[in-house]
């Protein structure tokens, strides 16, 4: 009998486990990985490059790869008018991830890895979807559009030993990124910002961006220590990214990389910005106040708006850093975003804006995310870099440019209203530095503008939107980075009866533990057998 | 009398019921992950983590009460006596720990808790009639023209939906991780392989702001093309975007 119980109530909560995993998958999951892509480095047994491969590479191709590169693989097919960066041009040799010599055509290998893998934060996909024999058909015809891989192949640059990654690695990577000049292009925080990349960017017929190291989803050969000591030892050929083979001894390239790699970092996303309760006397006010890091930051990705015409497909801001503080009379914002330039024209600006419903939403409806719609007003924050005659060289100052904040109101990207002066509530300033623009913008937690402005609570859930306008890559109005809704939430802060239940529940549990323990030492339980005898 | 497992009956229990716990708090999530092939962990949801525990402290108690021995030995654990060392060191513990975790209940019931959105909504909502009866005009067509229709759509398809649905229609464009409605993955059989190709020819032309309000259209990234893209030009992108995606849509059934 017993046994039967006890397997029945095992099988029970074993069935109750296998029911509950048919439920899981309903959940909101809240979205915390933004890759996707996976490095494969080994590659299969090569398949042998006869006529008959490359003439099966010829259909894979015309079937899959021409639409961005080319029907002549110039890297010039019909798609690539929405496309930044732009397809490779076979025909010359541009190649960047490579493990050969600056100049020399990539190994066969390097190019099967790049088509199993596809380019991070470019539109080449990965192709392990086709089979490895397509693959290496398809690598042997994208070879017959440069006779250069006719001659020999290439030594391959084979890495010396490694050297692991230490605090003293990393500083002395640091003293090498300074001597190698490398600031000169991807700026002193690693921004790619700098002075180089911004000079040179007229002289090329596409605007040429050095890499930002800090953001780590972004490494065209990968972000592994292997990959960066890779791109440091060979170059990206056709770019100003040479190779340091010769400049820097094996160990030497190994201690950049590791630098390299501490700079970069992965995208710390949320889909609420918490909002902690400040403590100080006055919200911080100035983009560079200590009291920020009191603040969780979460960054959120970015994309080109594509909703109404006309679209943007090349955006070049693809996150946003977001901050904030409350206290009882006021709310603060930090946003930050990486831009290589703060260059711009009277037009083309560089800006931000937060976005809020008008009002708290009740029940799952909101706005639409860019811009609202008729049925569905948002309030728009916005602050612009300041924009004068002469105005357009790199600022090093923090403090030189405070920008311009205006408050507005949405129903569709062609019905924009600016708020008239008695209603315009937010505060804020900006400056740019080392890459980064920061903007605060600060307003009271209610206004007397219920109509058109939102008003904030605690405790509630607040759809939040960003857009972000890099005026050197020409983007105005329309042609900005937007992101999806998300939330903001004022954190309630933790009320000091909390600590008085806590200790009322102590206090009953300790009670009524001992009145038990009494009661059982004062009548033992026994045995019915026992107290039968 | 009692061997040593069952003297320690009430101990053995309370570690099932807190392996019971870890299982659903930090495997569960773990093993649902690899199962469903998720980038992700699955949390276990509170509801169901609270009534799981629920059964799992009943069947703990059901479990000591089966007979009357295992029950004099589950509450005997609590009785002063001769024991091993290990006995009365188990007793403090309990009888420390205990009000600890009503206290920490009441810690965690009272503190305020930051709410997590409920974002619900329909994926397939049902065809506006407008767009019923519509026929795509070149699936008619000869086996030429079709061919040429699917080339000229997969052009269109990389040059417009490639940013955010990707090259290869499997929902993976550049665009694709910054939206938090991610773009569909045409691949997926569970996509427009279930629909007729009409229903595509609504969602192209009338974007996420034609969605009905289940749908929840103010999330949704999908543009409405009404005003850049002819009909025919729609209907061409639907046949290239099948080819691409490497599935067919639904059938018709015929009424007759």
């Amino acid at each position: 009998m017993r046994n039967v119980l006890k397997k029945g109530f095992i099988s029970f909560v074993f069935v109750g486990v296998c029911g509950g995993a048919f439920w899981i998958p309903n959940e909101v999951v809240a979205q915390s990985s933004l890759l996707f892509r996976t490095y494969k480095r080994e590659v299969p047994q090569k398949l042998s490059e006869t006529p008959e491969a490359v003439a099966e590479g010829k259909k894979v191709y015309e079937k899959r790869c021409w639409y961005c590169h080319g029907i002549e693989g110039k890297g010039d097919g019909p798609a690539a008018v929405t496309m930044f960066p732009k397809p490779r041009n076979f025909t010359r040799n541009e190649y960047k991830v490579r493990s050969t010599a600056f100049g020399s055509v990539p190994a066969d290998e390097d190019l099967f890895r790049i088509i199993t893998s596809g380019i991070e934060g470019t539109a080449m996909p990965f192709w392990s979807t086709i089979t490895e024999t397509e693959r290496w058909q398809v690598l042997y015809y994208v070879k017959t559009f440069n006779d250069q891989f006719k001659k020999d192949a290439p030594p391959k640059v084979i890495p010396v030993g490694s050297v692991p990654s230490t605090p003293e690695s990393i500083q002395r990577g640091q003293e090498l990124f300074k001597e190698m000049k490398c600031y000169e292009c991807h700026g002193e925080d690693g921004r790619g910002n700098g002075p180089l990349t911004v000079a040179l960017q007229t002289e090329w017929s596409l605007p040429y961006r050095a890499r930002d190291l800090t953001k780590g989803w972004n490494f065209k050969g990968g972000n592994t220590i292997e990959d960066i000591y890779r791109t440091i030892s060979t170059g990206f050929n056709e770019t100003p990214m040479g190779s340091y083979l010769e400049k820097l001894s094996d160990e030497d390239r190994w201690h950049v990389a590791h630098y390299v790699k501490s700079l970069a970092k992965d995208m710390a996303s949320d889909v609420v910005v918490k909002v902690k309760l400040f403590e100080g006397e006055e919200l911080p006010s100035e983009p560079l106040d200590e009291n920020w890091s009191k603040a969780s930051a979460v960054e959120i990705p970015l994309a080109g708006q594509i909703l109404v015409s006309p679209r943007h497909w090349a955006p070049s801001i693809d996150a946003i850093q977001v901050r904030a503080l409350y206290n009882n009379n006021e709310i603060a914002f930090l946003l930050e975003w990486d831009d290589a330039t703060n260059r711009q024209e009277e037009i083309f600006r560089d800006a931000v804006s937060l976005q809020f419903p008008i009002k708290i939403p009740e029940s799952l409806k909101k706005p639409y995310f860019a811009m609202g719609d008729s049925s569905g007003s948002v309030n728009l924050w916005s602050w612009k870099a300041h924009w004068q005659e002469g105005f357009g060289t790199v600022v090093e100052a923090p403090e030189t440019e405070q920008g311009v904040v205006s408050e507005l109101n949405a129903k569709g990207f062609k019905n924009v209203t600016v708020q008239p002066p008695e209603s315009q509530n937010v505060t804020g300033k900006g400056m740019y530095q080392n890459g980064r623009w920061k903007a605060v913008l600060k307003r009271t937690l209610n206004t007397e503008d219920v109509k058109g402005d939102i008003q904030f609570e605690i405790g509630k859930l607040i759809p939040v939107a960003f857009a972000v306008w890099d005026g050197s890559n020409s983007d105005v109005g329309g042609q900005k980075s937007v992101s999806s809704w998300y939330y903001v939430s004022l954190e309630k802060p933790v009320p000091k009866t909390v600590f008085a239940y806590v200790l009322v529940a102590l206090i009953m549990g300790a009670s009524v533990e001992m009145w038990f323990i009494a009661r059982l030492r004062r009548f033992p339980p026994k045995l019915e057998e026992e107290e039968q005898e | 009398m009692a061997n040593k497992r069952s003297a320690f009956l009430l101990i053995w229990v309370i570690t099932a019921v807190g392996c019971l716990y870890g299982f659903l708090k930090y495997a569960s999530p773990k093993i649902f992950q690899i199962l469903m092939a998720k980038d992700h962990p699955m949390p276990t949801p509170s509801t169901l983590m609270m009534w799981y525990m629920i059964m799992g402290v009943l069947a703990g108690l059901v479990y000591a009460t089966t007979s009357n021995q295992k029950f004099v030995d589950f509450l005997s654990f609590l009785l002063p006596g001769h024991g091993p060392l290990i006995k009365s060191f188990l007793q403090k513990i309990l009888f420390i720990g205990f009000p600890l975790l009503v206290g920490w209940f009441v810690y965690t019931w009272a503190i305020p808790g930051a709410a997590s959105p409920v974002e619900l909504r329909i994926q397939h909502p049902t065809l506006p009639q407008d767009f019923e009866k519509l026929e795509n005009p070149f699936r008619q067509a000869d086996a030429e023209t079709q061919r040429k229709c699917i080339e000229e759509g997969k052009i269109l398809f990389q040059t417009y939906c490639r940013p955010c649905h990707g090259s290869k229609a499997d929902g993976n464009g550049p665009f694709a991780n910054s939206f938090r409605l991610r773009p569909i993955n045409f691949q997926d059989p569970g996509t427009i392989a279930t629909v007729v190709d009409n229903y595509l020819f609504w969602r192209i032309k009338e974007g996420g702001p034609g969605l009905p309000s289940e749908s929840t259209p103010w999330d949704s990234a999908m543009p409405s093309w009404k005003d850049d893209l002819k009909d025919d030009e729609v209907w061409k992108i639907i046949m290239g975007e099948y080819d691409t995606a490497g599935v067919m849509p639904r059938q018709r059934e015929k009424l007759e």
